[in-house]
């Protein structure tokens, strides 16, 4: 976590927000429902905005790590699969090729 | 010239109306031909959505074939030179294929409306930063199909292969644009092996139905298949299976077997989106997180 003076919430307040508001909805509550099987939980976008809007009004310690860690571990759920392909350090090199170079192949 | 790029193409049926989650076919330009309910696709190997959208079988005698011809026989036109600008432009749907794209692929502003579909921009930020940056005339092709399919994904070219005599609308044309461009997302970031690994190619599949809204409920009742409960991960394993059944001569059992294996971590990868886009709202959305990854990444 980039700590120090220059840290800020990873995303607005305002994002929180509206990710907690939009999570309540019935639209994305039918839609989590269709995709998972399930209801969403949204009491983790409150949380992390709560803790966005003491941070922005007292710089509270608690708040930064609660926000840090909250989000970290939004990644990591990303992660928990292991990826099927290997990842690529640079584009292919053929991509930017001409057509009739590529079609030499 | 030998394309041994995969291509998945998207069969749609060409009179299907509104059948935005019509069968895709994608082709792999290496893969067997897609299976159309409507009759195959003779065709170059592309892994294409079985434009036989609801049925999803093989087409028949697709196991006569001697040789996998990875679903190129689905794109005739990729073999072929190109033709003239009159004809082209007269008896073709070409131009119209070619407009379709452009209202996808670029922004407009009218009134301070933007018209850009949501989907594509995201996409294509996302393909630029990671190095590809996606050039309409070069990336993007235009041609006449076989069977049912939509368009697909030359890796052998790296061109996406829009099927102007099958897709008429265009919502039909943002759909099968967002697609083909996840392909080529996965094309970019990682090494898939299109030709040789099924696994592979099942997991881009999966990602595609996914994220490109193929699988929304609308297009899901449009199709006559009826689910609620989860039925979405039902609609991405049922579409991955037949698209590679429709671009590998692969047995069902195998087509199925690696989807299943492949499913909880590509069905869980939703780059570049970040969430599972149910519409051009929380396609907007995901852009607007992906603007903001940079201060999201440094303050984690």
């Amino acid at each position: 976590m980039a700590g120090g003076e220059s840290w800020r919430p990873p995303r607005p307040c305002e994002d929180y927000w509206w990710e907690w508001r939009h999570c309540r909805g019935l639209r994305h509550a039918f839609h989590h429902y269709y995709a998972h099987g399930q209801l969403p939980a949204c009491a983790r976008w409150r949380d992390d905005y709560t803790a966005c809007r003491a941070w922005e009004s007292g710089r509270a310690a608690a708040a930064q790590e609660a926000l840090c860690k909250s989000e970290r571990a939004r990644v990591e759920e990303k992660q928990k699969y292991a990826p099927v392909w290997t990842f690529r350090k640079s584009p292919p090199p053929e991509w930017y090729l001409p057509l009739d170079q590529d079609n030499a192949k | 010239m030998h394309r041994a790029g995969t291509l998945p193409a998207g069969a749609r049926p060409a009179a299907a109306p509104q059948r935005e989650g019509e069968e895709e076919e994608q082709g792999s330009a290496a893969h067997a031909p897609l299976p159309c309910r409507r009759g195959r696709w003779p065709g170059r190997g592309g892994r294409g959505a079985a434009m036989a959208a609801e049925g999803g079988a093989p087409p028949p005698g697709r196991g006569e074939e001697e040789e996998d011809d990875l679903g190129y026989r689905l794109f005739p036109d990729r073999k072929k030179k190109p033709q003239s600008f009159l004809v082209r432009s007269l008896f073709t749907f070409h131009n119209r294929c070619q407009l379709m794209l452009r209202m996808s692929l670029e922004t407009k502003i009218d009134c301070g409306n933007v018209f850009l579909d949501p989907y594509a921009q995201l996409l294509l930020a996302a393909m630029k930063q990671s190095g590809c940056t996606v050039f309409n005339d070069r990336h993007f092709s235009c041609e006449n199909c076989d069977g049912c399919v939509s368009g697909g994904f030359d890796s052998a070219t790296s061109q996406i292969v829009l099927c102007q005599n099958n897709i008429r609308q265009q919502s039909h044309m943002n759909r099968v644009v967002a697609h083909e461009l996840i392909h080529a997302f996965d094309h970019c970031r990682a090494h898939v092996d299109w030709f040789k690994n099924v696994k592979h190619l099942a997991c881009s599949e999966i990602r595609a139905a996914n994220l490109s809204g193929d699988c929304t409920l609308m297009n899901e009742i449009a199709r006559f298949k009826f689910g609620l409960k989860a039925h979405h991960q039902t609609c991405v394993r049922d579409r991955a299976i037949r698209s590679i059944l429709a671009v590998r001569k692969v047995s069902r059992e195998t087509a199925e077997k690696a989807v299943d294996e492949v499913f909880d971590a590509c069905f869980n990868d939703l780059e570049p989106f970040g969430r599972i886009p149910h519409s051009k709202a929380d396609a907007r959305r995901a852009y607007k997180d992906f603007l903001n990854r940079d201060r999201y990444n440094a303050n984690l």
